[in-house]
């Protein structure tokens, strides 16, 4: 297939505005779905991603597509994650492609991650096609879209396509969009090579598996690779596109996107961003824009039964083999015992591992509440880094600790920009910018601390606009901080795993609100529980949960001794999965309560 | 000696369903339909009975207790004539314990004297309550008046010995409320009360309504405040508390009940009925037709059965025993089972006593005051696997 008639694009939206959606219409269009009475969202393989109706790994499907001029073309859509969490590997995939479709909701409008998503794509210098979906919704309003396309952005929306991906509406008119306006790929195939990895995952036979976007040269079986980032070489053993399922190429040329393997170990061989290279006549340069994952968020994670402990490393380090943002550390709680610290790109992130742990590996697991990473300078001028509240140094040998900030860009309908202030400024967010995207909707700018944004920001958010406002935000750096920790105490007793770093001005409300929210999820117990908020010897905050007074069966059942039998059973069971703490039985929720209170 | 045994037949016929209630029972609108399928249903009960004979020749049956559903919609012929019929076959002495449950609503003098012909000789009344809002809310089909009714029916008929059962933790009961209702109950002067806490079953309105937040239950310390005033009212009106929900005139206890506590055998005969026969217990399937069907072919319908090991027999009679405020024998125990209580349960026992749980008296394991109403993790401890 001649250069000219290949297409490289992504579709782009804000969560549920309907991309995958979109992409199981384009796919079923170009007869590259056989039987789409299946599941739907083809491109979602994971079942935690449809469940959740997210996209989490991106992955690439090659289509082959008749054009009106009747010449015969190969589409390569590259798809893209659609969470804030992972925006690197957006970038990644944007990189390589040649244009991208932009995705909007046709009742809801332009959206937050609609626009951090355009602007990305627009520094990749991608040809943009608007594609307003849902018409077929009673309350679209494409002219109302197709304007704030035109004041937020300055996008020309004149040819935005109108499609309704539930119905199948504009589909043709898509396709044909992408073959018209999308440029096809440059590339020299005989230059040296240099391949973009944008994605990768981990397969059992095969090991790590890099999805690539060929940018120029040519690579073919046999061939010896070098990973420009670690130095690393390998013998490419299988080359492969999508149609959609894995068919086996002999060589990928400059503008191809398809997958490369060649007995990797892991995919910290494949890491996201990095350029292959041919190891024998290796590019000069690699493709700019490499970055190592970082993690953004921490938290602990300890097996409820201590002896699960082993288990929860071959998890972790199997889920590794498949996510190279996850890090891990062995660490150890006083409460706790023996468990792994780990950093994850955000919330979600740590969700989608947690319930990954879970489900796929059958643990059962103790969350400790998500912390960022504080810098802490020490009076001698040292500066550590603290992901665990407990570790924080003493008091008096810190000079100022710093924390992550972030610029997170709100959109809302202007009703609501007074909520939306008013949550910002509570959360210690420092006004930087507004403006009126259209005179029904408004963009706010807000520098704030990263800690403030995991403490259920989003959820507030929602709740406080309706559902309308939506969310983007990206790292700014750390910022001085003047930040305690607050413990909690069961019992008279400091439980580490409950001790949560906090800002000065917030610690006394948290630490009030905190203990009321313990109260609630720790059941009542044998005896009379008193639970503490402190910081240091000054307790702030006090609540007691009352001794239980009466938990009895009451019925006879017809004298089924079975059944009463299984109810008790069930109740062990439940006991099993709470934390022994002193005497205290303290269930897994307990230790994520900071998460949900104001 | 023969090993005492019990017999339990499940009627699943009701006028209408509780709201609270989850045994098994079917609604059947048409009278006429509804007489053939107790003809039918009555014949099956009968096989089931048969079969069973077989296997339990070796107990001695000492009670009867027809439970439901409501047995009293059974017209009153039919019951006495199986009532006669399970007498006769399983060789119950005449003055073993025949316990029928019945319904204020449809217990007539007439029908009782016909049961009482057949050797019924016990009733159990589902009062639950002497507050038309609660016995409303509740969804029962009658109301206090029709209370008043019956016990002046039991009386008229001779049936001296009868039960009331009663229920607290109720939707937007009160504690007076539940005062009001244990004082009329003892002015009726029954000799036995069963008082039972309102429990939440899955698959009920009342569960629906409880996760759609709207039921307005007492919460913990009021129902345990309900049970605390429960013990002490009826001891004081010389009742004695048997059992955890359980309250009798001397020598008034339900023979058949203390079967269960006491860990026995018992055939269950009927839908959806359980039963402990030798090492086995056994549930059948809830399903009317299934059941007719099924022993239309002289077939059980099992739902579930299962192999009590020597080890879950142990933990059972503990489960059931510390149900008693008598407690468990440890001389019945080590008779029973070879083996003595406290080198089985030395850990169990230990941690209970240190939590003030239960106490050895008297050559007994009985639970405290505190073990009593914290029953459940009393009972936990003794479920070892």
């Amino acid at each position: 297939m001649p250069r000219k008639n290949v297409r490289n694009f992504c579709i782009i939206a804000h969560i549920d505005h309907g991309k995958s959606t979109l992409a199981d219409r384009i796919l079923e269009a170009c007869g590259a779905l056989k039987d789409r009475a299946a599941e739907g969202q083809v491109l979602d393989s994971m079942d935690l991603e449809r469940e959740r109706g997210i996209t989490i790994k991106l992955k690439a499907v090659r289509m082959l597509y008749r054009a009106h001029n009747g010449e015969e073309y190969v589409l390569n859509l590259i798809d893209t994650p659609g969470h804030v969490d992972f925006s690197y590997e957006v970038s990644r995939s944007l990189a390589a492609c040649e244009g991208a479709l932009l995705v909007i909701d046709a009742s809801q409008g332009v959206e937050a991650q609609t626009l951090a998503n355009l602007y990305l794509a627009l520094e990749h210098d991608l040809e943009i096609v608007p594609v307003i979906n849902k018409i077929d919704l009673p309350n679209a309003d494409p002219e109302r879209v197709k304007r704030e396309l035109e004041e937020s952005v300055g996008l020309d929306a004149s040819d935005a396509i109108l499609v309704s991906a539930k119905t199948g509406e504009g589909i043709a008119d898509v396709l044909q969009a992408v073959v018209e306006r999308i440029p096809p790929p440059e590339g020299d195939p005989e230059a040296p090579l240099r391949a973009l990895i944008f994605d990768s995952h981990y397969d059992n036979y095969r090991g790590g598996v890099a999805y690539a976007r060929i940018m120029e040269g040519t690579v073919r079986v046999g061939d010896r690779i070098l990973m420009m980032s670690s130095g690393r070489t390998f013998e490419v053993n299988g080359l492969a596109v999508f149609a959609p399922e894995m068919t086996a190429v002999d060589a990928l040329y400059a503008g191809d996107v398809g997958c490369i393997m060649a007995s990797m170990k892991d995919v910290r061989d494949t890491r996201v961003g990095d350029t292959i290279t041919s190891a024998d006549r290796p590019a000069r340069e690699p493709l700019p824009g490499y970055r190592p994952a970082k993690p953004m968020v921490y938290c602990g994670l300890y097996p409820v039964i201590n002896e699960e402990y082993t288990n929860l490393r071959e998890a972790l380090e199997k889920l590794q083999l498949n996510d190279a943002a996850l890090t891990w550390e062995a660490e150890s709680s006083a409460a706790l015992g023996f468990g792994y610290r780990c950093g994850f790109l955000g919330l979600l992130h740590l969700e989608i591992v947690q319930e990954r742990l879970e489900r796929e590996f059958g643990l059962n697991l103790i969350t400790t509440a998500p912390s960022v990473r504080y810098k802490v300078v020490l009076t001698n001028g040292t500066v550590v880094e603290v992901d665990n509240p407990s570790k924080l140094p003493d008091p008096a040998h810190i000079d100022h600790v710093e924390e992550p900030y972030v610029r997170a860009t709100i959109m809302v309908p202007t009703e609501f920009v007074g909520a939306v202030m008013d949550l910002c400024q509570d959360r210690r967010g420092e006004f930087m910018h507004m403006e009126y995207v259209t005179p029904e909707r408004a963009k706010l700018e807000y520098d704030m601390p990263l800690a403030e944004i995991l403490l259920d920001f989003f959820d507030r958010l929602k709740s406080r606009t309706k559902g309308y406002a939506s969310l983007d935000y990206e790292m700014l750096g750390y910022r001085e901080s003047d930040v305690v920790k607050l413990d909690i105490l069961l019992n008279g007793k400091p439980v580490d795993a409950l001790s949560c770093i906090v800002h000065r001005s917030k610690a006394q409300a948290r630490g009030r609100s905190l203990a009321e929210k313990l109260k609630e999820v720790i059941p009542r117990q044998q005896f009379e529980v008193p639970i503490q908020a402190a910081i240091g010897s000054r307790i702030i905050a006090r609540e007691t949960v009352k001794a239980l007074r009466k938990d009895v069966l009451a019925k006879c059942y017809g004298g089924d001794i079975s059944r009463k039998r299984k109810l008790l059973e069930k109740q062990k069971e439940g006991k099993k999965r709470m934390k022994n703490l002193g005497n205290v039985e303290v269930p897994q929720e307990a230790f994520m309560a900071i998460l949900e209170v104001e | 000696m023969k090993e005492p045994a019990g017999i339990y037949v499940h009627i699943p016929f009701c006028q209408r369903k509780c709201e609270y209630c989850d045994f098994h029972s079917i609604v059947v609108n048409d009278h006429s339909q509804f007489l053939e399928v107790v003809d039918s249903y009555l014949c099956a009960l009968k096989q089931e009975a048969h079969w069973y004979a077989h296997w339990t020749e070796s107990y001695q049956f000492t009670t009867l207790y027809v439970g439901g559903g409501t047995p009293s919609l059974v017209p009153a012929e039919q019951l006495a004539e199986l009532i006669a019929f399970l007498k006769a076959l399983y060789q119950l002495p005449p003055e073993a314990e025949v316990t029928c449950e019945a319904n204020p609503k449809t217990l007539s003098a007439a029908g009782l004297a016909v049961m009482r012909e057949a050797g019924v000789n016990r009733i159990s009344l589902g009062a639950q309550a002497f507050q038309d809002p609660l016995l409303r809310a509740l969804g029962r089909v009658h109301c206090s008046a029709d209370i008043y009714a019956s016990v002046e029916a039991l009386h008229r008929a001779g049936m001296a010995n009868y039960n009331l059962d009663l229920m607290f933790g109720l939707p937007g009961q009160t504690l007076a409320d539940w005062q009001e209702t244990l004082e009329r109950a003892c002015r009726l002067n029954p000799p036995h009360l069963s008082c039972y806490s309102l429990i939440i079953e899955e698959d009920t309105p009342f569960y629906r309504a409880f996760h759609q937040g709207l039921l307005d239950l007492p919460g913990e310390d009021l129902e345990a405040d309900m049970f605390q005033l429960t013990q002490d009212y009826l001891t004081g009106m010389g009742y004695h508390h048997y059992e955890v929900s359980n309250f009798a005139k001397p020598g008034f206890e339900c023979a058949h009940n203390l079967h269960y506590w006491l860990n026995r055998p018992y055939v269950g005969l009927g839908s959806g009925a359980s039963g402990k026969v030798g090492a086995k217990r056994y549930t059948n399937a809830a399903d009317v037709q299934g059941y007719i069907a099924s022993w239309s072919r002289n077939e059980p319908l099992l739902a579930h059965e299962e192999m009590m090991d020597k080890d879950l027999a142990m933990d059972e009679t503990l489960i059931c025993g510390l149900r008693l405020l008598d407690g468990v024998s440890e001389a019945d125990f080590q008779t029973r089972f070879g083996r003595s209580l406290s080198d089985v349960y030395t850990e169990q026992i230990r941690r209970l006593e240190e939590s003030g749980l239960v106490q050895y008296q008297a050559g007994r394991l009985k639970v405290t005051r505190r073990g009593l109403f914290l029953g459940n993790v009393v009972y936990r401890e003794f479920l070892r696997s």
